[in-house]
Formats: C-alpha cells, sequence, structure tokens
C-alpha cells in the first residue's frame, strides 16, 4: 500500500513536470497554429536592434530611429553602451545568451576577427548603395567583402584654443615643426598669468585612465603622421619585425617630454579624461592632446565651461615632431556591422537611410558627426568641424592604423611606459629604450 | 510464476526500448529544429510530449524489471531528481564545460581546435601571469594577518565599556556595505587628489606599483576589518562569564585573561575569520580593478618589463578572457586559480580545526 501510494506520488510529480514542458512549449512556438507545421526558430518578428557603442550620440541616434520609425513604419530600438564598458565582452555574452543586435560596433580588425575567424557571422555588405559613397567602410582583407559601415570620422591632432592662442600672438599656421613648437610652448609658458591659463597643454599620460589616449592616440602619430593615406611604412614596420625607427621615434620622444614638461603637472599623471577635457573647455589649456571627438563635449556636457570661457574658437595642428608633417589622422572610430543571423534586410535598410540626406541630417547637426559620405552636403555645427573639413580640403590628413594593432598593446604595455615618462622616473633615453623592448613583445614579434 | 517473471521482464523491455526511441526522437527533432506541434483543444509540441512520454516509459520500464529490490532506489532517486537536476544544471555542468574549454582556443565566441595542455604550460611561462600569482599570494599572506589583527582590536575595543560602542561598531562595519567598486573610486579620489594636495607630492600613491600596492592594501583592510570585527565581537560575547570570573578571582590580569582565556576559548571564531580573509583577499577584484586596473610597472621579473605591477590573479583572469579575447586560455588560468583556493582552503581549515578547546 505504502509503496503503491509513493508509486503514485512519484507519478503525480512527473506529471506536473510534463505539464510544465508543455505549457512552455506552447509558449515558445506561437507562430504555429496549425497542425503539423514546420518552422525555423523564427527572429523577433519585425524591428531591429542597433547597439550603440558610442554614448555621446544615443540622444541623436533615438531621435533618427523615431523619424525613421514614423517614416517607414518600421521600429529600430537603440542600445546604447559607454564609457568604459568594454563592447565585445558585452557582445559575446549576448552572442551566448542567443540575444545579438542586429548592428553592432566594432573597432578595427581584433574585433572584426571575433565575429569573421571562426565563422563569418556579419554580413557581407558590398552590394549596398552606399559603399561608391565613402572611402571610409570597413573591409575584410581575405575576400574585399565590405562589412563595415562607417557611422563618422574622428581626426586626431593638437587641439588648440585659438583665442589664447591669438592673445598670444601665435599663428598656429607657423608651428610646422619642433623648433616652432617649442618657441610657441616657451612663449606661451611665459605669458601664463597674462593669458589666464593653468597649463600651455592638457596632457595626461594616467595609464589606468588614459592609456588608450597615450599608447593609442598618441603613438599613432609615430606611426602615421605626415604619412600618404595608403602608406603604412612605419606600422608594417612594428608589426612585422617589432621594430621603431629611431630616426623617427626619438623626435617623437622628444616631444612627448615637452608635452611633460609644460602640462599641468595635477593632471598629468593623476587626472583623468574629464579633468582634461574640462579644463580645456574652461580655457585653462592653450592645447590639449585629444581628438575632435570633444567638439561634442564641448557644447554638449561641458556646455557651461565653454560658454563661461566665451565660445573660442578651435582648431587642431598636426603632431609636427619632425619639421615638415603637415596631416591631421582622420579614420571612423568604430563601424557598424550587421549580424548574420539577425533581420538583415531591415538593418541594410536602415543603414541605407542613415547614409542618405534624412538620416545624414541628422547624425551630422544632432549627433555632430564628421559625415564619411561624399554625396553629403550638410556641414556640423561642431567646435572641431571647420578644421576637419580644411584639412580633408587640403588633402592633408593621414589615416590612423592603431585599431589594428594588437588588442590592449596600449592597455597592457605602452600606456604604462608613458606614464613612467611623465612621472619623470625614466628618461627620454629610457622611454625610447623601454619602447624598443617592450613592442616586439606587444606585438608578439 | 516463473511466466509471470518472464511476462514482466518481457514487458518491462518493451517499455524501455519504446522510451529510448521516444527520447532520441525528441533530441532528434531538438537537434533538427522540426518544431512539429498539433491541436488538441491546447496546442501541443509533439517534441515535449515525446521526452515527457520516453522518460515515463523508461521510468515505468525500470519499475516492472523483475524483482522488486530496486523500487526503494528508483523511487529515492526520483524524489531527489529535483535537487540532483538543479546541482548538475548550475555546478557540475558548468565546470565540466569549463574544463573542458581550457583545452582549447577558445575566443568566446567559438573555439576552432582543441589544444590540449598548451595553455596550461603557457601560463608559467607568461611572467605577466606568475607575478599576478606572486603578488596575489603577498597580498593574502599580509592582508590575513592584517585584516585578523586590526579586526580582532577593534574588536576588544568595541567590547569594553567605552561610551557610544554601538556607534564604533557601525561606523566600522559600514565600509563593508559599499561595493568594492564604488570604493575604489572614492579611494581614487582620495589617493589622487585629496593626499597629493595635502602631502604636496607631484604623483598620486597610484601611479608607482609599490605605493599602488600598498595602497589597496590599505583600502581592503578598511573595506574589510568592519566585516571581521563583528565576527570576533560575536565570538568574543560567547565567553562564558563564570570562566572569566574564576580568573579573575584567580587573580589573572587583563593581558592573561586574554591570551590564556579568551583567545583559545574563540579558536573556532579565529578559524572562521581566517578562512573568510584567506578566500576573499585571494578572489580580490573589485577594488584592485576600481583602484589601479592592474597598472603598475615591474622592471626585471623573469627578465621582461612588466605593465601590470599591480594586478591580481581575477583581475587578470578577467582581462585574459575579455580584453585579450583568450577565454580558453583564461579558463586555464582559472582552473588553476580554484584548484590554488581549494587546496590552501582545506589545509586552512584542517589546521585550524586542531587547535579548538573542547568544552
Amino acid at each position: 500500500m505504502k509503496k503503491l501510494l509513493a508509486l503514485l506520488l512519484a507519478l503525480v510529480m512527473v506529471v506536473a513536470l510534463a505539464a510544465c514542458g508543455v505549457t512552455t512549449e506552447n509558449a515558445a512556438a506561437p507562430a504555429a497554429s496549425s497542425s503539423e507545421e514546420k518552422t525555423e526558430a523564427a527572429p523577433a518578428a519585425g524591428g531591429i536592434t542597433l547597439f550603440n557603442g558610442k554614448i555621446e550620440i544615443a540622444d541623436a541616434l533615438n531621435h533618427a530611429a523615431e523619424v525613421y520609425e514614423a517614416a517607414t513604419g518600421k521600429h529600430v530600438e537603440v542600445n546604447s553602451v559607454g564609457g568604459g564598458v568594454d563592447l565585445q565582452s558585452e557582445l559575446k555574452q549576448r552572442y551566448q545568451a542567443g540575444n545579438m543586435p542586429d548592428i553592432f560596433t566594432c573597432e578595427g580588425t581584433p574585433d572584426f576577427s571575433n565575429w569573421t575567424d571562426n565563422e563569418m557571422l556579419v554580413v557581407d555588405l558590398s552590394d549596398q548603395p552606399w559603399v561608391s559613397d565613402t572611402e571610409a567602410e570597413f573591409v575584410y582583407e581575405p575576400t574585399g567583402a565590405v562589412i563595415g559601415f562607417p557611422y563618422t570620422t574622428e581626426a586626431i591632432g593638437l587641439a588648440y584654443n585659438k583665442s589664447i592662442l591669438d592673445a598670444a600672438g601665435i599663428d598656429p599656421a607657423s608651428i610646422t615643426g619642433p623648433e616652432s613648437m617649442k618657441a610657441a610652448f616657451e612663449k606661451i609658458d611665459g605669458m601664463k598669468d597674462e593669458l589666464g591659463i593653468t597649463a600651455v597643454i592638457g596632457w595626461c599620460a594616467n595609464a589606468k585612465e588614459l592609456y588608450w589616449s597615450t599608447g593609442n592616440h598618441m603613438f599613432c602619430n609615430y606611426l602615421d603622421a605626415g604619412l600618404a593615406r595608403n602608406d603604412s611604412t612605419y606600422f608594417d614596420l612594428m608589426m612585422d619585425e617589432g621594430k621603431l625607427d629611431l630616426d623617427r621615434f626619438t623626435p617623437f620622444a622628444e616631444m612627448v617630454g615637452m608635452f611633460n614638461q609644460y602640462s599641468d603637472p595635477a593632471l598629468l599623471v593623476s587626472g583623468n579624461y574629464d579633468l582634461q577635457v574640462s579644463g580645456f573647455a574652461s580655457g585653462k589649456y592653450a592645447f590639449v592632446t585629444q581628438g575632435s571627438w570633444i567638439g561634442a563635449s564641448l557644447t554638449g556636457q561641458y556646455k557651461e565651461l565653454y560658454d563661461a570661457a566665451g565660445n573660442f574658437e578651435c582648431g587642431m595642428i598636426p603632431y609636427a615632431f619632425i619639421e615638415g608633417i603637415d596631416t591631421i589622422l582622420t579614420n571612423p572610430p568604430s563601424h557598424w556591422a550587421v549580424y548574420k543571423n539577425g533581420n538583415v534586410a531591415e538593418a541594410e535598410e536602415f543603414l541605407n537611410w542613415l547614409a542618405g540626406p534624412d538620416g545624414q541630417q541628422i547624425m551630422v547637426q544632432e549627433a555632430g558627426l564628421n559625415s564619411p559620405f561624399k554625396s553629403c552636403t550638410v556641414v556640423a555645427n561642431d567646435p572641431f568641424a571647420p578644421t576637419v573639413a580644411d584639412f580633408t580640403a587640403r588633402g592633408k590628413t593621414s589615416s590612423w592604423h592603431f585599431l589594428e594593432q594588437p588588442a590592449n598593446m596600449a592597455e597592457d604595455y605602452t600606456g604604462a611606459i608613458f606614464q613612467d615618462y611623465a612621472m619623470g622616473t625614466i628618461n627620454t633615453e629610457e622611454f625610447i629604450q623601454d619602447m624598443v623592448d617592450t613592442i616586439p613583445t606587444a606585438v608578439g614579434k | 510464476m516463473n511466466e509471470n517473471t518472464a511476462g514482466k521482464k518481457a514487458l518491462s523491455l518493451v517499455l524501455l526500448v519504446l522510451g529510448v526511441v521516444l527520447l532520441a526522437l525528441a533530441l532528434w527533432m531538438d537537434f533538427t529544429k522540426t518544431y512539429i506541434v498539433i491541436d488538441m483543444g491546447v496546442k501541443v509540441a509533439l517534441r515535449g510530449l515525446f521526452l515527457v512520454l520516453g522518460a515515463l516509459l523508461i521510468l515505468a520500464g525500470m519499475y516492472f524489471f523483475p524483482t522488486v529490490m530496486h523500487h526503494r532506489t528508483i523511487i529515492n532517486i526520483l524524489f531527489l531528481f529535483p535537487l540532483l537536476f538543479t546541482f548538475a544544471v548550475t555546478v557540475i555542468i558548468p565546470m565540466c564545460v569549463g574544463i573542458f574549454y581550457s583545452f582549447t582556443d577558445w575566443n568566446g565566441v567559438a573555439y576552432s581546435k582543441v589544444v590540449g595542455f598548451e595553455n596550461y604550460s603557457a601560463m608559467f611561462k607568461d611572467p605577466a601571469f606568475m607575478w599576478s600569482l606572486l603578488i596575489t599570494v603577498l597580498f593574502v599572506i599580509v592582508n590575513m594577518v592584517m585584516v585578523n589583527l586590526v579586526a580582532f582590536l577593534l574588536a576588544l575595543l568595541c567590547t569594553t565599556k567605552l561610551k557610544g560602542v554601538g556607534f564604533f561598531r557601525a561606523a566600522y562595519f559600514l565600509p563593508n556595505l559599499i561595493g568594492g567598486i564604488v570604493l575604489g573610486y572614492i579611494w581614487q579620489f582620495i589617493f589622487s587628489n585629496v593626499l597629493t594636495s595635502i602631502m604636496n607630492s607631484p604623483h598620486s600613491a597610484l601611479a608607482s606599483t609599490n605605493t599602488a600596492f600598498i595602497a589597496i592594501i590599505v583600502v581592503y583592510i578598511w573595506q574589510y576589518a568592519g566585516y571581521i570585527m563583528l565576527i570576533y565581537i560575536n565570538g568574543l560575547a560567547t565567553v562564558p562569564k563564570d570562566v572569566l570570573e574564576a580568573a579573575q578571582i584567580d587573580g589573572a590580569d587583563a593581558m592573561k585573561t586574554l591570551f590564556q582565556i579568551k583567545i583559545p576559548m574563540i579558536a573556532a571564531t579565529f578559524t572562521i575569520c581566517t578562512f573568510l580573509t584567506l578566500t576573499s583577499a585571494f578572489k580580490q577584484f573589485d577594488v584592485n580593478l576600481a583602484l589601479t586596473n592592474g597598472v603598475g610597472t615591474v622592471r626585471g621579473f623573469m627578465g621582461q618589463r612588466l605593465s601590470n605591477g599591480t594586478q591580481m590573479i581575477a583581475l587578470n583572469i578577467y582581462n585574459t578572457a575579455f580584453a585579450r579575447d583568450q577565454f580558453g586560455y583564461a579558463q586555464a588560468k582559472a582552473i588553476l586559480f580554484f584548484i590554488i583556493l581549494a587546496c590552501v582552503s582545506l589545509v586552512q581549515v584542517r589546521i585550524s580545526n586542531k587547535r579548538e578547546v573542547e568544552m
């Protein structure tokens, strides 16, 4: 009797479990209603998700999605992350969870290789109409397929505050090499009180907070500044042989040493990005070692400081560590890829719309991005837009290659060397020597 | 009787075979994504139905298999099933998958080949990882001593008849309630902005490896001592009053009472506290991440210049996986980490248990 009861109970439990199983099954297959219907695992019906890694343009993108939905009736969900979030690890978690966005952000070759190396998980966009309208698309080298949509270009150069330079009587165009740069720095340094500035340059080498600024953005001037757009001599030398060209690197190191000398001591080692950009926005520094992306922060996040400092005009000069370097670096900082198993058709359609006049209107004017598309006629209302447009029009731009160097080269290797140099624990010769010693390990040679 | 057994055996075999076939069918449907749904008032997907029916048939088959000896076992397993299932899904299976991945070149999305023990041999040749291991051990030793010492002294203070003891207890415990990341940023501000201007030094303590390492230790003690203090207070409260009174009558002074009576009486508390500090110091991650993110220059360690001077092992594993995309390699490091942690904990508990006083 007891046994029978136990058996009965066990059966009841199993049946209960089974019931659960049936109901979930039922909920999981809502599409199939008639008997014996065969369906694929259906993508979420209608609408796409865009995974945006540039939090600064989140509002503008949301607006673009609204306008797009009003025009076409198709929904675009924008997920924006930023501020130190590791995009690729976030994406991998989503991939593992089967929750991949339809469009997502990738920075350079190492990021794309996550989605191309083992299995091609991104869509070949070569046949899209916008491809012929830009030179900034991301191309998958082995097959020549276009797999990245450029949504902006950014510029790296030595940014300056024009009103301070004017007050000091310095013409930015006259800074063409190390001597003229040194002369300008000395002159401004001597007039600090008069000009009401804290330091000549806002340069921060904090390896924890700004390794990307030093190890990537500053370092890539050694690799690319002054070269033609398709010239990758020094990058190849580094990647293939693990070598630095000392004829070029020594003057670069001296320029960095000068920045160390003339930077704000409170910022130099212990500062952070916020301190650096807000300092520039409030007119404390004549120069700042950040690129065109801080324009959006000047008119957005730090608007009050920038207004108080008189909405000064901004510009950029090349990092002319050798006489004759006359280019700034421009490239898309990242691209958007389309996920193969997502809603490809709608994703492509949205990207096309974004590359067109209506989309560019929002992307340029509201997000403050520099359009990578030739047909775009809208000019951004951004402090750095005129200077970037000027360099582009004169053909004085180089491309940058730091996105193709090993992921984390800056974080794990070079960033700390810049910090040691800034702290003064190593001098210029030791800085050069440390770099020469470290680069082979960093690039795996 | 004999015939009956034979009949039962045949029946049970049929049931078993049918059950296995149904299960296999359900699995096949799952792999090929063939979702067949039939409408019987409520919609029922055949895959799930097959799965459940198959399992039921196998159970019935086993139940009817001759000799009733094993009935109890079957029922026991049935009742244990929910627990075993949960344990398998949350612990056993992930663990096995993890060990498997440590033998591959998994990059977080997919793996292309099995590399054998390559990951394991690589980590011992990797100066950055060996450095992380070394400073983690150093960190654990220093903290195990310092946290327990500070916490015990605080506990002694907070069990005296001072005024406002309740306030002090709460105040010392408070840092433990702040999350590690927030705490790291608070202290980063203190080291980078406050201390630099008070001591008029050009660089924050976090900029060079040695001082940054001390900084992490200080913050960790600040965060953790209050928590351990509470446990010691609890332990001290359990020391019987009659024993203390007897000691007092025998003429023991405060020091003697402390070393001869109180400390031996709360040996069990010491076990718990050393165990807690040991394992948590080993797993130190969030303060490390927020305070220095592992940055720090080390020269000439295993013939290399390292940039991860303050990177503890947990942060090293995290960065290997998520920043360098070497998930397989990181997994191998994590397995080693697990083994070390398990061994140290076992040894530690065993040693401490011997010292406990039987009442």
